[in-house]
């Protein structure tokens, strides 16, 4: 638990009385509205990261909570906190595998994480079930991408802050940096409809 | 922004099929010690598998759950489900289950009267 910034003055951290996780002492939210702001807009990669430590960097709340809409039955809804609890959660899933796909690099003496690390690694942490669908999806990926080199730069408006609606996702968006120069390293893709892939089997998590 | 182009990137971004920014992503996997560079298809799986992550835990935690009335997905479902679950064992560390604030307080300042009494 961090001693610098929790505080035990309950109207603080603005619950009334209501659950909090034992451990941590400062909620997601607070954490959220610090660290997003520098997130939602620039990607310097020099600057922007010193003010963040690793468990402030998380997935934006309204992408996560409609992959989860859409997995769940229609009738189902999802509690605030279990949205942010996701958001959570998936920091943690994507540092999981980079750590033991990086290791491997190590063992390796290789300085690049590849396809391959990742798939091993998610084969050994128990993820094996993904791996299938996943090379198919690779294979969608790295044709979509060969079509795209002609295509020029376009700029992205990155009004996109945490407050996305479902409303906002039915009209078309303006969607991500595409460079012409081959490197993509800021490829930042939002569809507006989540499309199932003919033949990829559905995953059944049973 | 043309019209024109609008619809090519979108056509594009559409063909990609992810919804979730992998720039971030990167950002997230980045911030992980000793590593150094990402090759294109890493990120792109390690994208495309948390949205799978993301199904899997949800519908998952959700099934479990509603033998209530409710059906709500709640956070104690996904507490639930990090126990229970051998794949999401590696979240009972940050999915704690919960307990009332004032329960809290209580057990913090008789953790400092111990502390005083040393």
């Amino acid at each position: 638990m961090d001693g610098d910034s929790s505080t035990t003055d309950a109207s603080q951290l603005g619950i009334t009385g209501e659950y909090m996780a034992g451990s941590h002492f400062v909620l997601a939210q607070a954490q959220e509205d610090e660290g997003d702001e520098g997130l939602n807009d620039h990607e310097d990669g020099d600057g922007s990261k010193d003010n963040l430590r690793e468990q402030d960097i998380y997935l934006p709340i309204a992408n996560v909570a409609r992959i989860m809409k859409n997995a769940i039955p229609q009738t189902g809804k999802i509690a605030k906190d279990a949205k942010e609890c996701v958001q959570e959660c998936v920091s943690e899933f994507i540092s999981f595998i980079t750590s033991e796909a990086s290791e491997r690099c190590h063992q390796e003496k290789r300085k690049t994480i590849n396809g391959e690390d990742i798939l091993f690694a998610m084969s050994t942490l128990g993820f094996d079930m993904y791996v299938e669908p996943l090379k198919l999806y690779l294979q969608k990926f790295r044709e979509a991408m060969k079509g795209e080199k002609g295509i020029s730069t376009v700029t992205v408006t990155e009004g996109m802050g945490e407050e996305l609606t479902d409303e906002t996702f039915t009209n078309p968006l303006p969607a991500g940096i595409i460079t012409a120069d081959g490197q993509q390293q800021n490829v930042m893709v939002y569809t507006t409809s989540y499309q199932q892939i003919p033949g990829v089997q559905q995953l059944q998590f049973s | 922004m043309s019209a024109k182009n609008m619809e090519k990137v979108e056509q594009a971004t559409n063909r990609k099929n992810i919804s979730l920014p992998m720039s971030r992503v990167r950002l997230i996997m980045k911030s992980s010690p000793d590593v150094s560079c990402i090759n294109q298809d890493a990120l792109f799986l390690t994208t495309k598998a948390t949205e799978l992550f993301v199904q899997h835990l949800a519908l998952s935690s959700y099934k479990n759950g509603s033998g209530k009335e409710t059906n709500t997905l709640s956070y104690s479902d996904l507490a639930n489900a990090a126990e229970e679950s051998e794949t999401f064992q590696f979240l009972t560390d940050i999915l704690p289950k919960k307990i009332l604030a004032r329960e809290y307080l209580k057990s913090l300042e008789e953790m400092e009267k111990d502390a005083d009494n040393l």
